[in-house]
């Protein structure tokens, strides 16, 4: 198996090294809204010298930290693959002896996350010279708790998409579902404002979904502002998502393949 | 382990295929009440293929072959009957099975079009488990046979029709399957292109003893290839059994062809019908059925001013042509 998803990450990764100027592009586009947010919400926090609690700082060091958690938490599993289904060209990958999705996909997600790290990096420190964001709330405890989580995120999160993407073995419409669920996801993972400062019913939902793992929770973790509990419920519901995404794509995936063996492949 | 390598009974696909009228007002109303028909592809398909054998699987455009294909390498499932390969079901997709069979269908299958095909070879060999050795003895057969060395290092995509195809199928044949289904393996290669893959699967299937199923535009692939052929026409089969018998059963005519003293000025529909032969004009042809072949060569050359004279089999093409409309 090593050796089987050595080969594919060297397959994978050559060939989105065939599509960087297209990497350098979408990288450019995912960060222009987590930078809007930022550069509006530290204007607004400078004005008024702060929102509902957080400072100008906090709003920087927070979506600084965004800009990295959610390029480890999310995928695109839904471009990379949900073509294949529709076209056909899935066959080809369906008659090898391994599992389309959970190998060549999922390493195929690493192979172009990997790539658009490292187009991240230089960009990050950019902004860190712009924003000059105090980071004095980080610890490594909370670097170190981060991470697992942020992997455990990273796994469910390709597992949800990767569901919601067999939806198109039924439907042609699988992509306007897909923005639907992005849609809810960005609401309650942080992304358009830390979770704190939503009104108190999207913070109560939030806490029963999977998407502050992918950006909110990682990052309150990093900057230490969670108490033992909260850090041990946010691992909790970490667990319990993995089991129902594993669940869940198992499901929709088996009765997919079956549906498209019987519509005609 | 028994001598059939492949084993269909009543196997049947029925298509569920939506239908609608042209025009505004008959999509809105498919918007609401979608109507389908039921395309009946394959019905009721029998046949065994033994061992190492290699069958030619005939039939005009539709008829079911694909579908056929799909069924038996497990990408489809049928809607009624069974099938069997190296005794596995197909459709259950087991990797044991995905390891020992291929399925060669089209140029874009096995090989990532962005990166040289020895990158696809060698994810290949890991996600079928090939020892280094093995691997290396199989790609040198393969190399000798198809001459991939010069294509292997470059993209896939930058790679000739011909070329692709010599890569497609090599790339299907790594793992050594002991099945091979092979869907049209030599569309859109050039006389030459079409020579050498018949002349590699005939040694293929002598060295490893390979099970063969292909279908096929080029009459020349089966006629070189397959003893045996199967016809399927509108999803039934038409014919299962030897290439040369296929004559004598589904059109047991001979052609009689006479190079005559002023060709022209005779007149033959008394002998037999009259065809065209456009490769060899200086003899006119007639079609007669097979007891009479004799009865009617002594006629003709006690009649007319016979230079020439030859007795051939009518050319496969038009003999399949008539089983499909029989």
């Amino acid at each position: 198996m090593f050796q089987i998803i050595k080969r594919l990450w060297q397959v994978n990764w050559a060939e989105q090294w065939q599509y960087r100027a297209n990497l350098l592009m979408y990288l450019l586009y995912w960060l222009v809204s987590p930078i809007i947010y930022l550069a509006v919400w530290t204007s607004i926090a400078n004005q008024k010298g702060s929102v509902n609690g957080f400072t100008a700082n906090d709003f920087t060091t927070y979506y600084m930290l965004l800009l990295i958690c959610d390029q480890v938490t999310s995928n695109i599993v839904i471009h990379s693959f949900g073509y294949k289904i529709q076209d056909g060209t899935l066959s080809g990958e369906l008659i090898r002896p391994i599992h389309p999705m959970l190998t060549n996909g999922l390493v195929n997600n690493i192979a172009f996350k990997t790539l658009t790290f490292m187009g991240l990096i230089p960009i990050w420190i950019i902004l860190y010279f712009l924003f000059k964001p105090d980071f004095s709330g980080v610890s490594i405890t909370g670097i170190l708790l981060a991470i697992p989580v942020m992997l455990l995120a990273f796994i469910t999160g390709y597992l949800l998409s990767a569901t919601i993407t067999s939806l198109a073995f039924w439907t042609t419409r699988v992509y306007s579902i897909h923005e639907f669920y992005f849609a809810i996801l960005l609401l309650f993972s942080g992304q358009f404002v830390p979770l704190t400062l939503m009104p108190k019913i999207i913070q109560d939902i939030a806490q029963y979904l999977p998407f502050q793992l992918f950006m909110y929770y990682p990052i309150q973790v990093i900057l230490g502002k969670l108490s033992t509990e909260k850090i041990i419920q946010g691992y909790v519901s970490a667990g319990i998502w993995l089991v129902v995404a594993i669940t869940l794509f198992n499901w929709v995936w088996r009765n997919g393949v079956k549906r498209y063996s019987a519509v005609g492949a | 382990m028994s001598l059939n390598s492949i084993i269909v009974e009543q196997l049947s696909k029925t298509y569920q295929v939506p239908e609608r009228e042209a025009g505004f007002s008959a999509a809105v109303r498919s918007f609401f009440k979608r109507k389908y028909k039921d395309v009946k592809a394959v019905q009721e398909v029998n046949f065994t293929i033994a061992q190492g054998e290699i069958v030619g699987f005939l039939g005009p455009n539709g008829a079911g072959k694909t579908t056929t294909l799909k069924m038996l390498s497990g990408l489809l499932h049928p809607t009624g009957g069974k099938a069997s390969v190296l005794g596995f079901t197909p459709w259950e997709l087991k990797p044991e099975y995905l390891r020992s069979m291929t399925l060669v269908m089209g140029q874009r299958n096995r090989l990532s079009w962005d990166i040289p095909a020895a990158d696809s070879f060698l994810l290949n060999q890991a996600i079928y488990r090939i020892p280094d050795d093995e691997y290396k003895q199989t790609y040198k057969e393969l190399n000798e046979l198809l001459e991939l060395d010069p294509l292997m290092k470059k993209p896939v995509r930058n790679l000739s029709l011909g070329e692709r195809m010599k890569c497609e199928i090599a790339a299907g044949l790594l793992h050594r399957p002991k099945v091979l289904f092979l869907d049209e393996p030599t569309i859109g290669l050039d006389i030459t292109g079409q020579v050498r893959i018949r002349e590699f699967l005939r040694e293929y299937n002598r060295r490893t003893g390979a099970t063969i199923l292909l279908t096929s535009h080029y009459m020349a692939d089966v006629t070189a290839l397959c003893e045996r052929i199967i016809i399927i026409h509108q999803g039934q089969l038409k014919y299962d059994g030897g290439i040369t018998d296929l004559s004598h059963k589904i059109a047991p005519f001979k052609l009689i062809g006479v190079m005559l003293a002023d060709a022209d000025s005779h007149d033959l529909s008394g002998y037999g019908t009259e065809v065209q032969n456009e490769e060899d004009a200086d003899k006119r042809y007639i079609q007669v059925k097979a007891e009479d072949v004799t009865r009617i060569t002594s006629k003709l050359l006690a009649d007319l001013p016979v230079h020439d004279i030859t007795i051939t089999d009518p050319p496969i093409e038009d003999v399949i042509e008539q089983a499909f409309n029989s």
